[in-house]
């Protein structure tokens, strides 16, 4: 594949995607949220069990291209055990990284990743989502990536912190 | 892979598809470093150098805003403006130029219908559309049914994308039908529906009938007499043309008894502020200044199509098509949606374990433009079972190589997720 678009599908979005390792529903989720792109139809379902203030388990029903399904995947990962607090966080942290500016000399995944592997102090690293970052430099798919960020706002809706 | 576009004889022999290419200036971009592979003509056609340059000659040489001056250069705008017209009623052989209606697009063309032939229906009538239709050609009659009352049939289609003929004439039997509005050709199957018939049948059933020509236009001679059309629509972007104009034909006699769409200047025949009177057909429909340059570029592209001829492009397209379904036969996974009788230069796919996101944009990072998604046809692809397929459309200037480099790149995209 050509050089840009091997950086968008990293081999661990594609792995990751091929081979989710949190698809699929819990038996009594506390929370469920739901992100819709009727564009292109695509659907990423969340269920949420919590622990107090903490939630226990993620699991996600992704109908979607590779980016949304190891997007889904990648938070079910990230925000497992994680406050409520803190997903919020991470989320917001998630989504400045879609939206932040151009930089023109920067042209790889690698050099903006360090700034995302290296956040100022006080806001909560993005773990292994790093490679999604390259969506940034694709604005047509921002929207792949942040429909289980959608769902999971859905399912947050209701609870306070 | 094969680069050289001249070494390739194109198999529709009469069409010199490389002489096309040549007048076609962003045809030879590249992207990302490739050579542009055009392949969305559906969505909107690129445009040839006689037309850019038509409508930057209007500005420069022949502007003015029409019908309004007294002076030689509105006269002559005005003149180069209606003379489209004429253009357009020979394009669609309609029987006069007055029955030729200027509009933004299709989609304005056919809001136009549902609001002024839309207005004289009652509660207790029925519009008919088919499973296939863009949301062009949907939405318009959704909004006429929520505001009076009016039925809102659809006509389902056959498991290989055809238009299930008997269960059309069953939906027409009780004579409520008052207008079946029905796509020429579909944009996601790229079936081309039996026009002929089924206005027979609506009119046997006493019904109007309207054909979005949007995609039919652009692959095909279009005759609305032999068709027994009362109103067909079609997008000048799609027809080598600039954007901002569509074109509505109607019947002289049913424009006439339609009120207007839009009010404002230019429609009116008398104004005070009691009461005013419409202007004749079609200007009674043409509410403001129209899209004066867009509208002359429009003619421009109606004589650079005929200047080909239907015959070669139709020629072409048909090979073209053929050819493309027998190359992505082989491509490993893939599955072609639906299997019309007619088809034009449309073809829909699927690729097992492939997203469409993903296809369109790995061929993109390639040179290569496709869509993907829904094609603005939401209920259709609920009918078919899909979420999403990625489409590759034709123009006249589509050739082997492009469908070459498609087949070649989708398999090396299935290499690299499976
Ligand atoms: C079948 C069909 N109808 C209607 C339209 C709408 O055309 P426009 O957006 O120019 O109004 C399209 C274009 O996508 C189409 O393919």
């Amino acid at each position: 594949m050509n050089g840009a678009a091997q950086d968008l599908y990293d081999r661990q979005i594609v792995e990751r995607a091929r081979n989710p390792l949190y698809a699929g529903e819990l038996p009594v989720p506390d929370l469920q949220g739901e992100g819709r792109n009727p564009l292109c139809g695509d659907r990423t379902r969340l269920d949420i069990t919590l622990e107090g203030h903490h939630i226990s388990q993620i699991r996600h029903r992704t109908r979607g291209c590779a980016l949304c399904i190891a997007a889904a995947d990648m938070l079910a990962e990230r925000l497992g055990g994680c406050g409520l607090e803190e997903a919020r966080a991470v989320g917001a942290r998630f989504s400045a990284m879609l939206v932040a500016p151009d930089d023109p000399a920067e042209t790889t995944v690698q050099k903006a990743a360090k700034r995302i592997e290296n956040p100022p102090e006080g806001i909560p690293s993005l773990g292994g989502m790093e490679p999604l970052m390259a969506v940034r430099f694709h604005k047509a798919r921002i929207r792949c990536v942040e429909l289980p960020w959608v769902a999971l706002k859905e399912a947050l809706a209701h609870v306070r912190v | 892979m094969n680069t050289d576009r001249t070494l390739k004889a194109a198999p529709a022999g009469k069409l010199d598809v490389q002489a096309v290419r040549a007048q076609f200036p962003i045809l030879s971009e590249t992207v990302h470093g490739r050579p542009f592979v055009f392949l969305d003509s559906g969505a909107s056609a690129q445009k040839p150098a006689v037309v850019i340059d038509c409508m930057a000659d209007a500005m420069r040489h022949q502007y003015a805003n029409i019908h309004r001056g007294l002076y030689w250069m509105s006269e002559r705008t005005s003149e180069a403006y209606e003379a489209v017209r004429g253009q357009v009623a020979a394009f669609l052989n309609a029987p006069s130029h007055e029955e030729i209606i200027f509009t933004r697009n299709s989609t304005e063309a056919i809001n136009l219908v549902a609001h002024s032939l839309g207005s004289l229906m009652k509660p207790g009538q029925a519009v008919l559309i088919s499973e296939m239709e863009h949301h062009a050609n949907l939405i318009p009659w959704q909004m006429l049914r929520d505001r009076s009352g009016v039925e809102l049939r659809v006509a389902p289609i056959t498991d290989e994308g055809d238009l299930d003929m008997e269960a059309y004439g069953r939906l027409l039997e009780d004579g409520k039908v008052a207008l079946v509005a029905m796509t020429h050709m579909s944009n996601v199957l790229g079936t081309v529906t039996p026009a002929r018939e089924i206005a027979d049948r609506a009119h046997e059933a006493g019904a109007l009938v309207l054909f979005d020509g949007s995609q039919a236009a652009v692959h095909r001679r279009t005759d609305v007499q032999a068709l027994g059309a009362d109103f067909y629509t079609f997008t000048g972007h799609k027809l080598y043309g600039p954007t901002g104009i569509g074109v509505l034909w109607g019947r002289r006699a049913l424009l006439d008894d339609m009120p207007p769409f839009l009010g404002g200047g230019d429609m009116i025949s008398s104004v005070t502020f009691e009461k005013s009177t419409w202007a004749n057909v079609p200007h009674k429909f043409e509410a403001g200044t129209p899209a004066i340059v867009e509208t002359i570029g429009l003619g421009a592209a109606i004589r650079w199509v005929e200047s080909i001829g239907f015959d070669a492009i139709e020629a072409h397209e048909q090979a073209l098509t053929a050819y493309a379904l027998e190359k992505l036969a082989d491509v490993p996974g893939l599955k072609v949606v639906g299997a019309p009788k007619q088809r034009g230069g449309v073809i829909s796919f699927t690729m097992a374990d492939v997203h469409p996101h993903d296809i369109a944009t790995l061929l993109d990072r390639n040179g290569i433009a496709v869509r993907a998604g829904q094609h603005c046809a939401e209920p259709l692809m609920r009918r078919l079972g899909l979420h999403a397929t990625t489409r590759a459309s034709f123009g006249v200037y589509t050739d082997t190589h492009d469908i070459d480099v498609l087949a070649e790149t989708l398999a090396r995209i299935r290499d690299f997720f499976v």
